[in-house]
């Protein structure tokens, strides 16, 4: 199939509704999380959900463009990691096409691929952008890092890594349970969820 | 309908009425400026004073500060903090706490990124505070965007109140039921699937219903769409924008290529 047949049959009408619903998602989960005071953000399962049933391409348009929209109606700094949410939805689908969210340890292994995959792209944004600090307590594991001697690049690294792991973990857990759980005929309208559900 | 949105402010002063794309460039060609651009105290100070300027003559000063400062103030103490006490280019030190010494290298280091995130922040404030978002996509799309893109930027903003309500009915129902969202750890992690899953399944499904609500309404027909509300432009802001665009290209080139 060329680019440009592939490209289409991945933008269908039904997967731009969607993508549009999983934006919203991205954007509103953060209230469970907050209501359950849990240490993970949750912010990208969306994303997850679009890469698993509709591919790489639209999982990656998916979480750029939630932190687009999330700049422009109350964050602007969210705009400034819209790299890395692209990124996450990128890895997401492609994990699925190597056939690595069949079962909930694969799951678990493709949220571990994730964390590395977006810590390329999150380490330089915050390092340059932010000087490795985000306002959160997590600043104190980069503070300490640095008091053992670490250089700044890699004491963001470690804490990239060590904040992002649980919660990529758990976004791939329930974006997997999610899709098996849908109904058949639902994830039979997608070409691409047969590599999660088949 | 162009009804409260966000931290958007309704108004009409001029910043309202410039086109949206002049604002966007604005704040595009400011955030270039202010991290690629050659001098770094200078190209953070002067993008960021003037958007300051571009705020105050809206009256959106008082606002875009107050933003600013909820947003920076817990970076810029980490920022002083991290860098002040720990970082590894300290030599020179300036203040004794207690056991921790104050660095001179790594106070102005997290001076000049508060600077630039503070001139980043006003920049980005020109256009969100001013701009309705559902008017930066029509632009968008008259710029030559696919309105199938446009319609993943518009859709979400009318999406969000009623998902946003539903985690609320979810929750009542669950709790209603017995589950239990407060208590250790473990517990509060159990009800994670019970509130995450219910929102996620009824929002997936209702995609097959949008999907042909939209096909019904010829979204996919090739011509081209009229729109309800023309937006304003001008011969003097088609040249700012494309001004600003070379500004911001060429004072990246002078640090990058040049320098």
């Amino acid at each position: 199939m060329s680019l440009k047949a592939q490209l289409k049959k991945d933008f269908s009408t039904l997967t731009l509704a969607l993508m549009a619903v999983a934006i919203v998602l991205n954007i509103v989960l953060g209230q469970v999380v907050s209501l359950l005071k849990l240490p993970i953000f949750l912010d990208s399962i969306g994303t997850v959900l679009v890469a698993l049933l509709a591919g790489p391409w639209a999982g990656a348009l998916t979480g750029l463009l939630t932190n687009l929209i999330w700049g422009l109606i109350s964050d602007p700094v969210a705009a400034a990691f819209a790299p890395v949410a692209l990124v996450i939805g990128l890895v997401a689908g492609l994990c699925a096409k190597a056939r690595l969210f069949r079962q909930w340890w694969q799951a678990i292994i493709s949220g571990a691929i994730i964390t590395v995959a977006l810590s390329i792209i999150a380490i330089p944004v915050r390092v340059y952008m932010f000087g490795g600090v985000t306002g959160s307590g997590a600043d104190f594991l980069v503070a300490y890092l640095l008091a053992t001697g670490r250089d700044l690049f890699s004491a963001v690294l470690i804490t990239v890594i060590t904040n992002n792991l649980i919660d990529k973990v758990a976004t791939a857990l329930l974006a997997w349970a999610i899709v098996k759980g849908l109904p058949k005929r639902f994830t039979a309208r997608f070409s691409r969820a047969s590599a999660v559900t088949g | 309908m162009v009804s409260h949105f966000g931290i958007f402010l309704p108004g009409c002063s001029r910043l309202h009425r410039l086109h949206p794309l002049t604002k966007l460039t604005f704040t595009l060609a400011a955030v270039i400026i202010v991290f690629g651009g050659p001098g770094k105290w200078f190209s953070a100070l002067v993008p960021g004073l003037i958007a300051l300027a571009i705020l105050a003559s809206a009256g959106l000063a008082r606002i875009g500060l107050r933003i600013t400062l909820r947003i920076l103030v817990p970076l810029a103490l980490m920022l002083l903090f991290v860098h002040g006490l720990f970082s590894p280019v300290n030599q020179n030190f300036i203040l004794q706490l207690a056991i921790f010494k104050v660095g001179r290298e790594g106070v102005l280091y997290a001076v000049l990124v508060i600077l630039r995130l503070t001139a980043a922040l006003f920049s980005s404030l020109v256009l969100v505070l001013s701009t309705h978002p559902a008017h930066l996509v029509q632009a968008l799309e008259e710029a030559g965007l696919s309105p199938r893109f446009a319609y993943l930027f518009g859709s979400p903003l009318l999406l969000i109140p009623q998902l946003s309500g539903r985690i609320q009915s979810i929750r009542a129902a669950q709790q209603a039921r017995g589950l239990e969202i407060q208590g250790n750890l473990l517990r509060r992690v159990k009800a994670l699937f019970p509130l995450v899953a219910p929102l996620a399944f009824s929002a997936l499904v209702d995609v097959e219903e949008r999907a042909l609500a939209l096909e019904v309404r010829g979204f996919s027909a090739p011509h081209t769409k009229t729109y309800l509300n023309a937006l304003q432009d001008s011969s003097w802001q088609r040249l700012l924008r494309w001004g600003m665009l070379a500004l911001a290209v060429g004072l990246l080139a002078k640090r990058f290529v040049w320098a």
